[in-house]
């Protein structure tokens, strides 16, 4: 790690400078990733990879913009809608959709497929991840055949946020299928959307091409194609980077980076990122979980071995520069954070005495007990996750010197997750990939359920106070007064602790030098890939290959 | 012959039943489910796995889910797979010729160069040539298929750039010729790994067959007739040693199936191995099942057709 200190001066210097992309039209991307997608129709998508594709083959309504503010919608850029009107009341918006945008099949985009759209991820037989994100939605209907009504349950200052979640579908050619066989049908696998780029093959498991639209209302992207090329092994898809083979990873693995920041044909440089890890206590009893958690029930307990915790020695030993220690269940990215919260300091005289005053004495072997309990406990982690993994055994060291005896679990991911939804667990070392909005707040921390489902507070932190904190943030319309609630909110998590916020990850990404770059979304750099270019001079022998019939 | 032929058969079909049935069992034992993943977004709501769980009969005792298996595996639908977002019919029908490809390449470079090899060895006993092609054989044998696959991805791919370092096919391939070229260059690399170590197996083998008969009575004899040397080999007594080699293939065929699990996904090939290893991962239940099917009828297909090969080679056994 120590020789990444130079290497990260030309990293933060690429991260925070964003070149002016170039005009010249044509070459090729080859996108390397471990996974393929899991479906190209974004109302079924689950997966990152899946995301990425369909983003790129359908385009929404609007776009969130670069401050990837969520609230209101004076952020937001028109794809498919070229206006927006409000009603009165702001229960309804009318979208006005662009007259000259198309199918890739030609035909043009219509209200009857933003309305396919709503019904498809409404339609529970399709099982569609989105459906909690577009719960405030009442219903959409088309006014004519260039506009559409969206109704809203009630007001909420991210109901345009929910609006772009609909995603407009091609309604000639899925509007047939019956419900629940949208997953299964043809259409699903080879579909035609409205965004810049259109599929051209998907060799399941191998690749899967993407070709540009010349023809698009947004304009023809300046890339002939991109291709995803899948490698599911992770130092095999480092070699192929480093060969010249693919042209575009992200997220590198961290112990690859030293490395690649040396290939000459490679820019390596970093972005922020939208995932933190924590080490979250379960506070009810994993056997019984009606009953509360003999140890981390006691929010005392909880403050104490946060307290021992030296995170920003942990984040240094594990990451050097690229990772931060998280500020609570947030990411700096978000326009809701806030840096100046009071966290809890490393303090581990403090810790010990304050579990010494909660009758916590230590035994013969070192280990704490009260009352004839040891203060001990387990902690799952995933093996997919050698950052989590170390964190762990550090945080065990740590634990260990103020009399705290932490074992580790090392857990396959499926094994980890499934552990984790049945709350059996005493602690896990989690992470959470969260989104520019913070309603996420309140489906992974609070104990009410979140709209349209449940909650996946596994973890059983419970606080009335930080609830009815996040319900205010969540929905005040004034962006100060969010604001306002939300640092409540995340101010009262920090002080209860029902979790020890590790580190918020920078993303570190490689990109070939010939490709020039637009700005670089953190939460979604594929956006941009309409604008990527590569320079006639600069062109390799594939950039002129014609596109796969 | 017929009957021991049927019998074979009797026995595969069993072998394979009992394979399929601990595989559906084993791996709905296994803690999570195929909608696990979705946990991972704090935005989708828990309450969808569920949903889908029971859209899919994944909420079912474990007897009735098996029950609903059978009833579809004699429609001929081995399900759908979530993983991939096919037919699991389909996605064995993607992977199935390139693991084919592969390990046919692997069996036959290494079965014919093992032969080879272990015969020249025999014939030639005890020389410093065949003492150092003893020693590499053993040192093929005790390197893990992994450790092999990157040495080869570092090696010949990265560092001297003459293999393509994964994949089958270029991105860009092209047509015909062109591709076919394409593709036995991708080929080199992961069926090399294979076959050196099937070819290491082998070769072993056959030395100690060779050494068996390069003194027996009929090998004697046809070199008292006169008979040339290379002919004594070939004709008399590789022809002889040939029936241990035959049996061990039986034996091989599981291990590289397991093998090329490991060689695949070094060498992003998109076969069956690496549908079986991504398919556990994401408990893709449907595909693990298919997968397993089809492979132990490979194993299965593959043990019979040695024990023909012993048959052909010692009339003996055909006999029996």
């Amino acid at each position: 790690m120590r020789r990444l200190f130079p290497l990260l001066a030309l990293v933060a210097v690429l991260a925070c400078g964003s070149e002016s992309a170039g005009g010249a039209r044509g070459g090729t991307v080859i996108i390397g990733t471990p996974a393929d997608a899991d479906a190209l129709l974004m109302p079924l998508v689950d997966g990152v990879q899946g995301r990425i594709v369909s983003e790129l083959l359908f385009d929404r309504l609007a776009d969130i913009g670069p401050s990837l503010n969520t609230v209101g919608d004076v952020d937001y850029q028109p794809r498919l809608a070229q206006r927006w009107t409000w009603s009165g009341d702001s229960l309804a918006i009318v979208f006005a959709l662009h007259p000259e945008a198309r199918w890739h099949d030609g035909r043009p985009v219509r209200a009857a497929d933003v309305v396919l759209g709503f019904t498809v991820i409404r339609d529970s037989a399709n099982g569609s991840p989105l459906n909690a994100a577009t719960a405030l939605i009442a219903d959409v209907t088309a006014i004519d055949s260039l506009a559409v009504e969206m109704r809203f349950t009630r007001r909420a200052p991210e109901q345009f946020h929910a609006a772009t979640q609909v995603v407009p579908l091609p309604a000639h050619l899925l509007g047939a299928i019956p419900s629940g066989g949208l997953r299964t049908s043809e259409a699903a696998s080879a579909p035609v959307g409205s965004g810049r780029f259109k599929l051209v093959r998907w060799e399941r498991g191998a690749r899967l091409e993407l070709a540009a639209v010349p023809d698009h209302y947004r304009g023809r992207p300046k890339l002939d194609r991109v291709l995803f090329s899948i490698t599911p092994e992770i130092a095999t898809g480092m070699a192929r980077l480093k060969a010249g083979e693919i042209d575009v990873w992200d997220p590198l693995p961290p112990a690859e980076i030293a490395d690649l920041v040396q290939q000459p044909t490679l820019r390596v440089f970093s972005s922020p990122s939208f995932d933190y890890s924590f080490l979250a206590f379960n506070a009810r009893d994993p056997k019984v979980p009606t009953r509360p958690h003999p140890l981390f029930a006691d929010r005392t307990l909880r403050r104490a071995l946060t307290l021992a915790v030296d995170r920003g020695t942990l984040v240094k030993a594990i990451f050097d520069t690229l990772a931060l220690p998280a500020l609570g269940p947030m990411v700096r990215s978000q326009a809701t954070a806030d840096t100046t919260l009071r966290q809890i300091p490393f303090d581990r005289a403090a810790a010990a005495a304050l579990l010494d005053s909660a009758g916590w004495v230590r035994g013969a072997d070192g280990v704490r007990r009260k009352g004839g309990r040891r203060l001990a406990f387990t902690v799952n982690v995933p093996s997919t996750s050698r950052s989590r993994e170390r964190a762990a055994v550090l945080i065990q060291e740590q634990l260990r010197e103020v009399g705290v005896a932490m074992e580790i679990e090392r857990m396959d991911f499926a094994v980890f997750l499934a552990a984790q939804t049945s709350s059996r667990f005493d602690a896990i070392v989690g992470g959470t990939r969260t989104t520019p909005s913070p309603g996420g707040l309140r489906g992974s921390w609070a104990s009410a359920a979140i709209p349209g489902g449940g909650t996946q507070n596994a973890w059983h932190y419970e606080s009335a106070a930080f609830d009815s904190a996040v319900a205010a943030g969540l929905g005040a319309m004034d962006p100060v007064e969010s604001k306002a609630h939300l640092r409540r909110a995340y101010q009262t998590i920090i002080d209860d602790a029902p979790a020890i916020w590790l580190f918020e990850l920078k993303n570190v990404s490689a990109v070939h030098a010939r490709i020039v770059l637009p700005p670089w979304r953190p939460d979604a750099w594929w956006s941009t890939l309409g604008d990527w270019s590569i320079e006639p001079s600069k062109r390799l022998p594939r950039d002129a290959t014609p596109a796969t019939p | 012959m017929r009957r021991v032929l049927l019998a074979r058969l009797g026995q595969g079909a069993i072998v394979i039943a009992l394979v399929v049935t601990i595989g559906f069992v084993l791996i709905r034992l296994m803690p999570g489910d195929p909608f696990v993943a979705a946990l991972d977004n704090e935005g989708v709501a828990p309450q969808l796995r569920d949903q889908l769980r029971a859209q899919y009969g994944f909420d079912r005792p474990l007897p009735e889910q098996f029950l609903r298996f059978i009833g579809q595996l004699l429609r001929g639908d081995l399900g759908w797979s979530f993983s991939r977002s096919q037919r699991v019919a389909a996605v064995l029908g993607d992977v199935l010729p390139a693991t084919a490809l592969l390990m046919g390449t692997a069996l036959l470079l290494g079965g014919i160069g093992g032969v080879l090899v272990g015969a020249w060895q025999g014939w030639r006993g005890d020389t410093s040539g065949t003492r150092w092609v003893s020693r590499a054989s053993l040192l093929l044998l005790s390197v893990p298929e992994f450790v092999l696959a990157l040495l080869f991805v570092l090696g010949p791919a990265l560092l001297l750039g003459w293999f393509p370092v994964a994949g089958m096919q270029s991105d860009f391939a092209g047509s015909g010729l062109a591709a076919l070229r394409d593709l036995l260059h991708h080929l080199v690399l992961p069926a090399g790994t294979l076959a050196l170590l099937i070819g290491a197996v082998v070769a072993r083998h056959q030395r100690r067959a060779v050494l068996g008969v390069a003194d027996a009575e009929f090998v004697r004899a046809a070199r008292a007739k006169g008979v040339p040397e290379s002919r004594v080999l070939f004709r008399h007594a590789l022809r002889n040693a040939l029936v241990p080699v035959f049996t061990l293939a039986g034996v091989v065929f599981p291990a590289l199936v397991s093998g090329a699990v490991l060689v695949e996904r070094v060498f992003a090939w998109p076969g069956m191995g690496r549908a079986i290893v991504e398919a556990v991962l994401r408990r893709d239940y449907p595909l693990v099942v298919g997968a397993v099917m089809v492979s132990s009828l490979f194993v299965v297909l593959g043990t019979m057709l040695a024990d023909l090969a012993v048959a052909w080679a010692d009339p003996r056994q055909r006999r029996a």
